[in-house]
């Protein structure tokens, strides 16, 4: 059995790249970070049974690698939520300032409610997968989700009052 | 503003540079490091080969003692045929003097 690498790079590159670049905020180090998943895929691709297989592997990889990788750059303590500019950006769905703002407030999250909510809204996972994906408890990545979705609810709202 | 849109709106995936895919192809081309079979690595090689000769010495230990003995043994029956075949000659010849002295007596 076994899968086809080329195409399986092909296939995954966008998510496995966009989950590391929201997450770290840094493109080459994303671009690295992602082609040494692959790398590392490649060299386990006797393991990997199915297509579907091989895109879980990828995201589970990812995560976990983008998770340690904030914790040796201590991306969390360089940027907090509060420590976050506040852009001027008028709040209108679909503005591009409005979603570089978010993302700008996703990145100052807790690396792993950082990855809970990247992995609920860029993959569209529910909190299952994410629990199983990131070996959570499902009540700790509803927990992250919860507070997150509060505190850049909170950020946006105070934004609007000083406007 | 419907919060959870915004952050879908804000996350959606980003194509990867157009040149990645390259890169990591190259990056198994330069490092062709798909892990071996086990039994194709040099440690299990090695391993293997330590226990066939381990389980050869004593076999070889064990036939060399045997013929040997087998040598031994067809040395000691040649040595007894010869001994025996001297006795005879012994006894013929003891005989004959024995017959000729008689006789010239």
């Amino acid at each position: 059995m076994g899968i086809d690498f080329t195409r399986t790079v092909l296939e995954n590159q966008s998510l496995v790249f966009s989950l590391a670049l929201r997450f770290l905020r840094d493109r080459a180090g994303a671009e690295e970070l992602a082609q040494d998943v692959f790398l590392q895929l490649y060299r386990k691709l006797d393991e990997i049974e199915t297509p579907v297989h091989a895109t879980w592997w990828l995201r589970r990889a990812i995560s976990h690698r983008c998770i340690d990788e904030a914790r040796k750059r201590k991306l969390r303590p360089r940027i907090g939520l509060d420590a976050v500019p506040e852009p001027a950006v008028e709040n209108r769905s679909g503005d591009p300032l409005l979603n570089e703002r978010l993302r700008v407030l996703v990145e100052g999250l807790p690396a792993n409610a950082r990855m809970v909510v990247l992995l609920r809204y860029q993959e569209d996972l529910d909190p299952t997968e994410i629990a199983e994906l990131l070996d959570m408890p499902i009540s700790t990545v509803k927990s992250h989700l919860h507070r997150s979705l509060t505190a850049l609810r909170e950020k946006l709202e105070k934004k609007e009052v000083c406007r | 503003m419907n919060l959870e849109n915004e952050l879908r709106d804000a996350l959606r995936r980003e194509p990867a540079p157009v040149d990645f895919t390259a890169k990591v192809l190259a990056g198994t081309v330069v490092s062709p490091i798909r892990v071996l079979p086990w039994w194709r690595r040099p440690a299990a090689l090695a391993l293997a080969a330590g226990l066939i000769l381990g389980a050869m010495i004593p076999t070889a230990i064990f036939e060399y003692h045997q013929r040997e003995e087998r040598r031994a043994l067809a040395a000691r029956n040649q040595l007894m045929a010869a001994l025996a075949i001297t006795r005879t000659r012994l006894q013929q010849a003891k005989a004959r003097i024995h017959r000729q002295t008689r006789h010239t007596l």
